[in-house]
């Protein structure tokens, strides 16, 4: 396995498009109850939790970048490979593709939850996480170009979804946030936490690093889209705080959702039919490009056709789906992978440019050395 | 069973078998005796009945002039050909001699069996002079064409009107005269193992992008098929996804289309005997513009442009929300509404789905028979087709009437493209879409919309993106393709084709704003 990938001209893409990337990965399925959850610890300064943990993100992206840079063209498995050597390597490779697998499954099988909970009850499961699972692998099947296509499209194609914000604006009760910061800080910062899994999505830089066209300019396309994600959850959290009274945003879960509900059209209402439809768009884009990360990995550890790999990774996650039977499974695992999402997305990437800096010191030093003596 | 084998061995051979190249055909020199000549070319020609020998003598020498009679104007052989031969004064020795009276401008010398074959078919004559090492080609073809018409399938309110016909030479002389320049490079090619047909690649060579051209003359060179009847299956053969509905390259009958596309750095292909010009690379967004646009003021052109983008992103999903609205999400639509849509359909007994694929399918096939029939008898039948069966299938309670309004729209939307083929493109989309909203409503609908995007994202012409300026994202060239911008504005080519010669005009002068009372 080599360290440093080459791809060909035409794939790599526009720097720019970086921030399309970050966005369209990070704003997904957790958005529609980021408020809620976020607001069971942090009550009412939810929206400050929200914010630094998107500070806290463009801290990570700064690193994850900072990494990336000490190489030439790297991505994680290239990384792994380089730090462990080619067994420890490979094996955290894959414990990395099994937390981005698992990311895939549950993004796939919470929009299933909202369509079921929202607009066809007897759906079944299996039916819809086949078809998006189905996208998915088409969307892959064209490789990276069509990956980061799908980022820009949906990006594009969803961005009128955030102006329908303005309909409840007008509802706002300014009072349900006040006084801020009152909520302890340990409790803001446990809502850090919260936002999480909704916010990942970030350290998929770590894969489509290769493929970036301008590499020194990656940081501040990253750090942009970033910044709009963040943006747009506070304000979501914010609207969502203002709009729903205490209980009510305690037992509403999927708040954005609900907030769709009263906008109004001439000739349309009930309007969270449509934007759950839509939500397809925003949804389909974190399918493919976590599985083009996971399958991309699979291949870098094993070798081989990406193309097989595509279709088992998918028809696995379309198996684990038959394992979810209720409402309150879907909520251990989701917390589960939010769990180790932090510690995959977050923690692990600092770690590792903690590791990659020492080495480079080291390794360094050592041929300081060779070559004085 | 073993025959049927050996038979598909055979065939798969045959598919791989080694293509013979163009100036690859066999040499041979025929007879230098006339009656054997005589026999040789019969045989070649499998006794043709309008293989003509005309043998004659002078000065007790023996001429012989072959032709095929169909193809050739005899008036041309009579008055250039056989009248100065037989009344001409002083000697005639050899070859060169006979060059020396004949006046006619394409003359060719040979003595290979092989060519004079192939040139007979093409409509020449071969003189040949008994004892002679070689004999002359003359080319007297007689080629029925039509003269410059108005083009009929693309038709412009405003702009030249003037179409492609199916000769080759007409054409060819028309994009010279619309564009004089000495960069104007048109590369022979020949298309048909079998059939030979002529075919010229045209470009602007210090514009195009040299790749492209090459992409383009290697899928030709490539294609190995016996016959291409029309230049519309060429593009077919030589396009990039031939599974898809949407087509890649354009054909276009409009010589001003075409000329305006070399210009913008285009590589385009034209066939003999067929009336459409090819050209590429084309993205998707280049099949919903029409020239009209640059000839009117840009204002309207936008206008236009967009229109015709909201008309087909209407024509592609009015239909599939009606039927996902009526069969599933009935609380989207407000209920004032909702009563007027519910009495329509009241009498109405089938499901929505049913309903429209049902009348969507009689529009198609009105579409169809109008299409078919002769144009006088077609105007009665869509008018007649079109009132009866509306307002008939509203009263006998097979349809409502908003479906009507609704499919109406749809259709007209379809017909604002330009290119007749990427409207009847977006007319079969719309099909499955339908049938997904009949199945799993607003969301049916998404799942469709997302294989589009896909599928639009994946498809390429020519080995370049499809969907640009969209994706790949090029804010310069979405003046020249979404927006139709004003003139001072478009003095570059759209980046996309990646032109070398980047500027249609310089920058200094397109943008001098002067100061009030100056």
């Amino acid at each position: 396995m080599k360290v440093n990938l080459y791809p060909k001209k035409a794939y790599l893409f526009n720097t720019f498009l970086v921030a399309f990337i970050i966005h369209a990965a990070q704003a997904g399925v957790g958005i529609a109850g980021l408020p809620r959850i976020v607001f069971l610890t942090a009550k009412h300064d939810a929206w400050i939790s929200v914010f630094f943990a998107g500070v806290l993100t463009a801290g990570v992206i700064y690193i994850i970048l900072f990494m990336l840079n000490q190489y030439e063209s790297a991505d994680l498995y290239g990384i792994h490979y380089d730090i462990f050597g080619k067994y420890i390597g490979a094996l955290l490779s894959l414990i990395y593709v099994l937390y981005l697998l698992s990311a895939c499954f549950i993004i796939v099988m919470n929009y299933v939850e909202i369509v079921q909970a929202w607009v066809f009850p007897d759906l079944q499961t299996w039916v819809l996480s086949l078809i998006l699972l189905l996208l998915g692998v088409y969307g892959v099947l064209g490789g990276i170009r069509v990956v980061v296509g799908i980022c820009f499209m949906s990006v594009i194609l969803t961005i009128w979804l955030a102006f329908m914000l303005s309909a409840p604006l007008g509802h706002l009760d300014v009072t349900h946030l006040l006084p801020i910061w009152e909520t302890k800080t340990l409790d803001i910062i446990k809502g850090i936490s919260k936002t999480a899994l909704s916010i990942i999505g970030f350290e998929l830089l770590l894969f489509v690093f290769p493929y970036i066209e301008n590499k020194k300019r990656a940081n501040f396309y990253a750090q942009m889209g970033n910044a709009y994600t963040t943006l747009l959850f506070t304000v979501v959290t914010l609207v969502s705080i203002g709009f729903f009274s205490e209980v009510s945003l305690t037992r509403t879960i999927w708040p954005v959702l609900s907030m769709f509900k009263i906008i109004q059209f001439p000739n349309l209402e009930r309007f969270e039919f449509i934007a759950i439809s839509f939500w397809m768009l925003i949804v389909l884009p974190n399918i493919c490009i976590y599985l083009w990360a996971a399958t991309k990995g699979i291949k870098r550890v094993f070798g081989k056709n990406q193309r097989r790999y595509i279709f088992i990774a998918a028809s696995i996650i379309w198996g684990l789906c038959f394992f979810i039977r209720a409402r309150y499974q879907m909520n251990m695992v989701t917390d589960w992978v939010g769990r180790i999402s932090y510690g995959t997305a977050f923690i692990y990437p600092v770690l590792l440019a903690a590791i990659v800096l020492v080495k480079k010191k080291l390794f360094k030093g050592g041929k300081k050395n060779e070559t004085s003596s | 069973m073993g025959e049927n084998k050996s038979n598909r061995n055979l065939w798969v051979r045959q598919m791989f078998r080694k293509r013979r190249k163009n100036g690859e055909t066999e040499k041979k020199a025929h007879s230098l005796d006339i009656t054997e000549l005589k026999e040789q070319l019969n045989k070649e020609l499998n006794e043709s009945p309008d293989l003509v020998f005309r043998v004659f003598h002078r000065d007790d020498k023996k001429y012989i002039i072959i032709f095929i009679s169909n193809l050739v104007k005899t008036e041309i052989i009579d008055e250039f050909v056989l009248k100065p031969l037989l009344e001409s004064k002083g000697n005639i020795n050899t070859t060169e001699d006979i060059l020396n009276i004949l006046p006619l401008t394409q003359v060719n010398v040979t003595n290979q069996l092989m060519e004079i074959k192939e040139v007979l078919l093409k409509g020449s004559l071969y003189l040949y002079k008994e004892g002679e090492p070689f004999g002359i080609i003359g080319d007297v073809k007689k080629a029925e064409a039509r003269s410059l018409g108005q083009a009929e399938t693309e038709s412009l309110v405003y702009g030249p009107k003037i179409s492609f016909t199916e000769q080759l030479s007409t054409n060819l002389n028309v994009i010279r005269n619309n564009i004089v320049d000495a960069n104007l490079v048109m590369e022979d090619i020949t298309v048909g193992r079998r059939t030979k047909v002529n075919g010229k690649l045209v470009y602007i060579s210090d514009i195009a992008e040299e790749e492209n051209v090459n992409t383009l003359r290697q899928r030709i060179n490539d294609l190995d098929v016996d016959h291409i009847q029309d230049s519309s299956v060429l593009a077919q053969y030589i396009e990039d996804n031939s599974w898809t509905v949407f087509p890649q390259l354009i054909t276009t009958e409009l010589p001003d289309r075409f000329c305006l596309a070399l210009i913008k750095g285009k590589v385009g292909v034209l066939l003999d005997r067929s009336p459409a010009a090819i050209y590429g690379p084309t993205t998707f967004f280049s099949f919903f513009e029409s020239t009209e646009d640059v000839y009117m003021r840009w204002n309207m052109g936008s206008f236009i442009r967009m229109l015709r983008l909201v008309a087909i992103f209407l024509s592609v999903l009015l239909t599939p929300a009606y039927v996902a609205v009526l069969t599933y999400h009935y609380e989207v639509i407000p209920s004032p509404l909702l009563v007027s849509l519910g009495q329509s359909r009241s009498n109405v007994p089938f499901p929505p789905i049913f309903e429209a694929l049902l009348l969507e399918f009689i529009i198609e096939m009105l579409r169809e028979a109008g299409a078919r029939l002769p144009t006088k008898v077609g105007q009665t039948m869509g008018i007649v087709g079109g009132i009866v069966i509306g307002q008939a299938s509203v009263e006998a309670g097979f349809t409502s009437n908003i479906l009507i309004i609704i499919i109406a729209i749809s259709a007209l939307g379809s017909f604002t493209a330009p290119s007749y083929i990427m409207g009847s493109a977006i007319r079969i989309v719309r099909f499955p879409i339908i049938v997904l909203a009949g199945i799993w409503g607003g969301v049916g609908i998404m799942i469709g919309f997302c294989i589009l995007l896909i599928h639009l994202l994946k498809l390429s012409t020519l080995g370049r993106p499809y969907l640009t300026p969209i994706y790949p994202f090029s804010f310069h060239d979405l003046r020249y393709s979404i927006f139709r911008l004003p003139l001072q504005y478009l003095g570059g080519r759209p980046e996309t084709n990646e032109p070398t010669d980047k500027r249609r005009y310089p920058l200094k002068k397109a943008k001098t704003i002067k100061d009030v009372d100056e």
